[in-house]
């Protein structure tokens, strides 16, 4: 999608392009910008000395400027590469260590749902927590479910790998991903009948973290160790021409791009996943329109917000959601005009980012004010839990939707 | 499989977009990144300062503005004034106009439409005026402006020290950092309070392009108001406030009219094997994970000059157009790209695509490459935008053109 | 025009290396010195070389005396001058094209001649620099490293003020008083002011580097020198972070060395008849590229920021036969003209390196201490140059000041090479920059990948407030003339996109080529 960063410094030509969009410099001065943090720096970066800039860490990760640059200069990989390198340096405290664990956090978080949920709704527990751990009170910790996804659909994954796939239906492997899994397996079930009702044979492979919010948090070695599991997992499905589906963005970004990019994995398997991974809507709009295009979509006579996460803009596939969600009768379709809703993954999440993540999400709030719409829609379970908590407005993944005009919900 | 896809997101993609998919096309536009606009003035250069129905008779019958029949500009201008007056962006001039107007250096910019808050500075307009210079704010200099200007013709402008509000930031601040301050209603407020004093007696005071991004109209009118004077802006360093408004504006129209906008990936072009090489089927473009196909009716490549890679120009002597592979004419001996002077005519400036009056890129003998291949902007060869000052008049006219062409329509 | 007079004991023509070091060790000796630069401090060869701190390494085998010279130098600067030295370290290795039995005869030679040398293994090298050709078969770490000579002008020249020499800049002979037999005094003219000067001296050390001959012949002497051009090329990036040498008999284009954020790749080396001729011919570009794609098989792939040639001077007693100017040795030869050419009280030094400034000066002002009857021991080797902090430089230095607490109350002007306001002002005001190429050189404004596309406008407004006199323009089109120089000889690429973003604003945004020409 863009150069690799090691090209990244040269191919810059200082053109504040990617600046003028970042959308953490729009809000504060503590950020000197992508440009500056990014391909300007990489020049006195040296590999075998201590890095010299604090700046860098207030990038987070959201990956417009990679996105809007016109040379491909990789400018989020360079960032996201030196974000990482410093806190290694400085060293990686218990708190980021938890929070880029959400598989972790899910396993132990589902076998005590009610208590954990209780407590984690709890003003004065999330108060102590800011105070111990630095996990921003005002940011929204999602609600464990006490099933997993898995759990709920043993039957399917107890029958797999299925014999007699019909001729008709197409194979579809499904990444759930961790938010799935733990905290919301209500949208998977959902994406799995949509897919069904497609006509699609669906597929649980053996999965676990996609390991982003380890990278994002300058966990390199772990966020390896996930994925090389995720590609042995994956791999078989994309080698056997199986696509590789995925309703959170962040989650395929991963697999898509990040491996490579970021995480440095190279090899045939690595690449294969990435050619064979698709996000939700994308698949759709690519080999099942026709499927689509037979079912009857009931009216939806309601008024959406479609936050498309910055991730998926990072997929450089553009809004795919929206060709489906079109098709939706009688449904009217706002268009976010923000590039990153705040929370970016985990940076929201963290006592000190709380209050820039918050500017940076406040045009979209605004907007939400302003538009008033039934629910927001976004395809990131972050974003949603983020959107819903500073706006109060129901946040729903655009295939919900789709599963309710489709009389599945 | 969309109608029309267009390469490129500058001002000649994003206006060419608009202008289909308003008309009704299926319209995508893919981009590696964005465009050039935050780069520029945010006017329209029609021929600098000559634009006259003569002068443009008299270009050389290779001149984009020749191919595309400059009697069409005023069709194409019109369109665009529509456009940004929906948007809330108030243009002034006309395509016959010349508005002289200073800029951060105290040159002079010829230019044919300007945003209101620019053209009210245009020399023969203006009499007397101050400079406001910026305390702390490095990319505008009003010695710079008032030294050169007095020069160039303008009346000798007084210059007034302003102070910018706030804490001591911990970084600069760019021209975009300013205007997002000045959208805010309570810092713009305060500010106005301080700068009362200092401005007490003044009727028009000229100041970097800083009046807000999102609430410029707001801005300007809110500040006139508790300041008393009236206020115009000149253009400084990118990025550059009046580029990204317009730039803005576009992509908002473009998005809400239904454009599917697919930024970050590199196009190239496919070919339709069926077809005998007669047409183009699409492009693929280099997304995260792998190629994706985008199949299309047309094609229209708006992916600019040498800046943003429309042309790719090797060491070796060969400059590429880089998406299909269209020859471009231009010297095969490097030397020969440039010339001595940096402020003057350069020739790889004009290099580009052949194109004939329906915007089709053409080999030498005047065949088209392909039926459903057009070109549009910077990557049409004839002419070195900077030097004569036709970036946006060509950007806007080819646009205007190709589109017409492409659906088979007049706008 | 008013014309002043100075007297002096000795008199210096010539702000490079060697002029500056002779100035700085005839100092420490107690000797009354002043010396002239005609241009600004970095302008002449010392400022236009590649950059390297030799280990001594290229010479073992061809000019072992020069090696082991090189070898003791090295030393010596390190401790006297480490602020202008980067510890990059170097390695010799050999590439495909390169005769593989060299490397054993090179290594011994290396050892007789006090090199030190440690062979690497494949493997290591290759983590450590991952660029480099894959398919070398020998590598050997040695103690090259990059010598900044702006940063060590400087020095010298802080030091030789500190200890009471004059340094005048921008101060150029005109002509040469000769009284029986006797070069007496010299006439200089400020080429900022007008004004002239008569500098009487007991003894002239012609310096000059290109212009020796030019100077000698003004007191009516033919030095036999000749003047060899190389080019060279720095990359945007650091490439490399270690000097990369090639395992073979010195050739074109022969190393890699980085300097600062970039790395220099070069030289060309032919014989020209102008000192002043820095012009870039299209085929040493592609020639010094191709050559650098034999130890970096990627570097097509990056972008080369600028060009820009040296003139050296080799001195050629014997014009016979047109030998390639690389063979000619690059031992430096001071003449004493009483004895040559019959003319008292001027000394020439012609050739040399940078690497061996500090020798060349010590035995240059050995000679000049004779002639005057003065005893005076050396004292360049043990003494340090310039002012603390004493380590050497790293690269990540300028972003560290920049961003500590006292480096974010300034503003940056120039963004790619962190040059800040405050350093800008200090060289307007203080260091008598007069122009923005001077400012360059001090601060390293506008040396970055987009060539003053950005900091020229805004550094041309700080010397409109701060240089009286300043042109209208504050000087901004003369230091975009100036940067075209160097970057119209690689207009392709990203190259050629750079140059036109920089169309765009200064000709579109800032209209400079509407502004009229400006006063003479």
């Amino acid at each position: 999608m863009t150069d690799l960063p090691g090209l990244a410094a040269d191919m810059c030509l200082k053109c504040n392009i990617c600046t003028a969009a970042c959308p953490v410099a729009a809000v504060t001065d503590l950020f000197p910008g992508p440009k500056a943090v990014g391909p300007q720096e990489e020049r006195f970066r040296h590999p075998r000395l201590p890095t010299a800039d604090d700046s860098v860490a207030w990038c987070s990760g959201c990956g417009v400027c990679s996105r809007v640059c016109p040379h491909g200069v990789a400018v989020t990989e360079i960032n996201v590469r030196a974000k990482a390198a410093l806190a290694q340096q400085n060293g990686i405290g218990l708190r980021d260590r938890l929070i880029s664990r959400p598989a972790l956090l899910g396993r132990m978080g589902v076998r005590v749902a009610p208590l954990a949920n209780a407590g984690l709704s709890n003003p004065l527990v999330r108060r102590i927590i800011e105070g111990i751990l630095g996990v921003s009170r005002e940011s929204p910790l999602p609600p464990f479910s006490s099933d997993t996804l898995r759990r709920r659909q043993a039957d399917r994954i107890a029958a797999q790998p299925s014999d007699t796939v019909p001729a008709t239906k197409l194979s579809v492997a499904y990444f759930h991903g961790c938010s799935t899994e733990y905290y919301e397996p209500r949208i998977g079930e959902l994406a799995i009948a949509v897919l069904e009702r497609l006509d699609c044979q669906v597929i649980l492979p053996p999965q676990g973290c996609c390991g982003l919010p380890l990278q994002s948090n300058g966990l390199f070695d772990a966020a390896r160790r996930y994925a090389r599991s995720n590609i042995e997992s994956l791999g078989p499905f994309a080698s056997a021409g199986i696509p590789i589906v995925g309703t959170s963005t962040s989650c395929t970004l991963a697999l898509k791009h990040e491996y490579r990019a970021i995480l440095g994995l190279e090899g045939e398997s690595v690449a294969g996943v990435a050619g064979a991974t698709l996000d939700f809507f994308e698949f759709i709009t690519l080999h099942r329109i026709a499927q689509l295009n037979r079912q009857h979509l009931r009216s939806t006579p309601l008024t959406v917000l479609y936050h498309p996460p910055c991730q998926l803009r990072g997929h450089g596939i553009g809004t795919p959601a929206m060709d489906v969600l079109r098709m939706i009768p009688d449904l009217e379709i706002v268009l976010s005009e923000a590039e990153c809703c705040g929370i970016a993954g985990t940076y929201g999440l963290k006592r000190e980012k709380a209050t820039v993540a918050h500017a940076v999400g406040r045009p979209l709030f605004d907007q939400a004010h302003d538009v008033h719409p039934d629910s927001i829609l976004s395809d990131s379970e972050t974003c949603r839990w983020w959107i819903q908590n500073h706006t109060g407005l129901k946040s729903l993944h655009p295939l919900q939707l789709l599963a309710q005009a489709m009389n599945l919900e | 499989m969309t109608d029309l896809l267009i390469v490129g997101e500058g001002l000649c993609g994003l206006f060419a977009a608009v202008l289909a998919s308003q008309h009704g096309a299926d319209t995508t536009l893919v981009a590696q990144g964005r465009g050039g606009l935050s780069l520029s003035h945010g006017c329209i250069d029609i021929l600098r300062d000559r634009a006259s129905a003569t002068t443009l008779r008299t270009l050389p019958q290779g001149h984009p503005y020749k191919l595309a029949g400059g009697e069409n500009l005023d069709r194409a201008l019109k369109k665009f004034l529509v456009i940004t007056s929906g948007g809330g962006l108030a243009y002034r001039g006309g395509v016959e106009e010349i508005l002289r107007l200073p800029t951060a250096l105290g040159g002079v910019h010829a230019t044919s439409f300007a945003p209101e808050s620019l053209a009210r500075a245009s020399l023969g307009e203006i009499k007397s005026f101050t400079v406001g210079a910026l305390e702390g704010f490095r990319d505008f200099s009003a010695e710079l402006v008032r030294r050169n200007l007095a020069r160039s013709g303008f009346p000798v402008p007084t210059v007034v020290s302003l102070p910018l509000l706030g804490d001591v930031p911990r970084r600069d601040l760019y021209a975009h950092d300013l205007a997002l301050r000045f959208d805010d209603s309570e810092w713009r407020s305060e500010l106005a309070r301080a700068w009362k004093p200092r401005v007490g007696g003044l009727r028009l005071l000229g100041v970097p392009a800083v009046l807000g991004l999102w609430k410029h109209a707001e801005v300007i009118a809110s500040l006139e108001d508790k300041l008393d004077l009236t206020l115009f802006e000149i253009p400084t360093l990118p990025p550059t406030l009046p580029g990204l408004r317009l730039e803005r504006l576009l992509r908002r129209t473009a998005l809400v009219s239904g454009v599917r906008l697919i930024e970050g990936s590199r196009a190239l072009g496919l070919v339709d094997g069926r077809s005998g090489g007669e047409r183009v089927a699409g492009v693929v473009v280099q997304a995260a994970g792998g190629p994706r196909t985008f199949p299309s009716d047309a094609v229209l490549l708006a992916t600019g000059g040498t800046l943003h890679g429309g042309l790719i120009a090797r060491q070796n002597g060969r400059i590429l157009e880089s998406v299909f592979d269209i020859p471009v004419q231009h010297s095969e001996s490097r030397g020969e790209w440039t010339s001595e002077r940096p402020l003057g005519a350069q020739p790889f400036a004009s290099y580009g695509l052949r194109v004939n009056s329906e915007m089709r890129p053409v080999s030498d003998e005047g065949a088209p490459y392909f039926a459903n291949l057009y070109a549009a902007g910077g990557i049409i060869g004839g002419s070195d935008r900077a030097v004569e000052g036709t970036r946006q008049g060509i950007d806007l006219l080819t646009a205007f053109r190709a589109v017409e062409s492409a659906l088979g329509v007049a706008l | 025009m008013p014309t002043s007079s100075l007297s002096t004991q000795l008199l210096i023509i010539g702000g490079g290396a060697t002029g500056l070091g002779a100035a700085w060790d005839a100092c420490l000796r107690g000797l009354k010195v002043i010396l002239v630069e005609q241009s600004d401090l970095g302008q002449g060869t010392s400022g236009r070389y590649h950059g390297l701190l030799h280990s001594g390494g290229r010479y073992v085998l061809s000019d072992p005396i020069s090696a082991r010279d090189c070898a003791a130098e090295n030393a010596i600067l390190r401790r006297i001058a480490p602020q202008a030295i980067e510890d990059t370290g170097g390695l010799f290795v050999t590439t495909p094209a390169d005769p593989p039995e060299f490397a054993d005869r090179w290594r011994s030679a290396c050892a007789s001649s006090g090199v030190p040398t440690d062979e690497w293994t494949i493997s290591k090298t290759l983590k450590h620099e991952p660029l480099l050709n894959p398919r070398i078969s020998r590598a050997f770490k040695v103690a090259d490293a990059a010598l900044d000579s702006f940063d060590l002008l400087h020095l010298l020249a802080e030091a030789v003020r500190k200890a009471g020499g004059q340094v005048l800049l921008q101060h150029q002979v005109k002509g040469l008083g000769v009284s029986a037999g006797r070069v007496t005094s010299a006439s200089v003219i400020n080429t900022r002011s007008g004004e002239t000067r008569t500098i009487g001296a007991e003894i002239v050390i012609n310096a000059a580097g290109p212009w020796t001959q030019h100077v000698a012949s003004l007191a009516g002497i033919n030095l036999p020198v000749v003047l060899s051009k190389g080019s060279m090329i720095a990359m945007t990036t650091r490439l490399v972070h270690t000097v990369i040498n090639r395992c073979r008999p010195s050739q074109d284009g022969d190393i890699i060395v980085p300097v600062g954020t970039v790395v220099v790749l070069g030289t060309t080396d032919f014989e020209v008849d102008d000192p002043a001729d820095h012009s870039i011919q299209g085929w040493e570009v592609d020639r010094i590229m191709a050559e650098g794609e034999v130890l970096i098989p990627s570097l097509a792939d990056h972008r080369p920021l600028r060009a820009w040639a040296g003139v050296r001077a080799l001195y050629r007693p014997t014009k016979s036969v047109r030998d390639a100017t690389r063979d000619l040795p690059r031992a430096h030869a001071i003449l004493d003209h009483a004895v040559s050419d019959g003319i008292q009280g001027i000394l020439s030094v012609v050739g040399g390196k940078l690497t061996t400034f500090r020798l060349m000066a010590q035995a240059t002002v050995d000679t000049a201490c004779q002639k005057l009857g003065i005893t005076a021991a050396c004292y360049t080797a043990e003494t340090r140059i310039g002012s603390p902090p004493r380590r050497f430089h790293e690269l990540p230095n300028r972003l560290a000041d920049v961003e500590s607490a006292s480096g974010r109350e300034t503003s940056i002007v120039c963004e790619c090479e962190l040059a800040t306001r405050l350093g800008l002002e200090h060289s307007l005001a203080e260091d008598h920059a007069q122009a923005l190429d001077d400012s360059r050189r001090d601060i390293r404004l506008g040396m970055g990948p987009c060539q003053a596309a950005f900091c020229g406008y805004r550094a041309a407004a700080w010397a409109a407030a701060l240089i009286s006199g300043s042109p209208p323009d504050g000087g901004y089109r003369a230091f975009l003339k100036e940067r075209w120089r160097g970057v119209r000889p690689l207009a392709w690429g990203k190259t050629l996109s750079q140059i036109e973003l920089g169309r765009r604003i200064s000709i579109e945004l800032l209209g400079a080529d509407s502004l009229p020409e400006d006063p003479p």
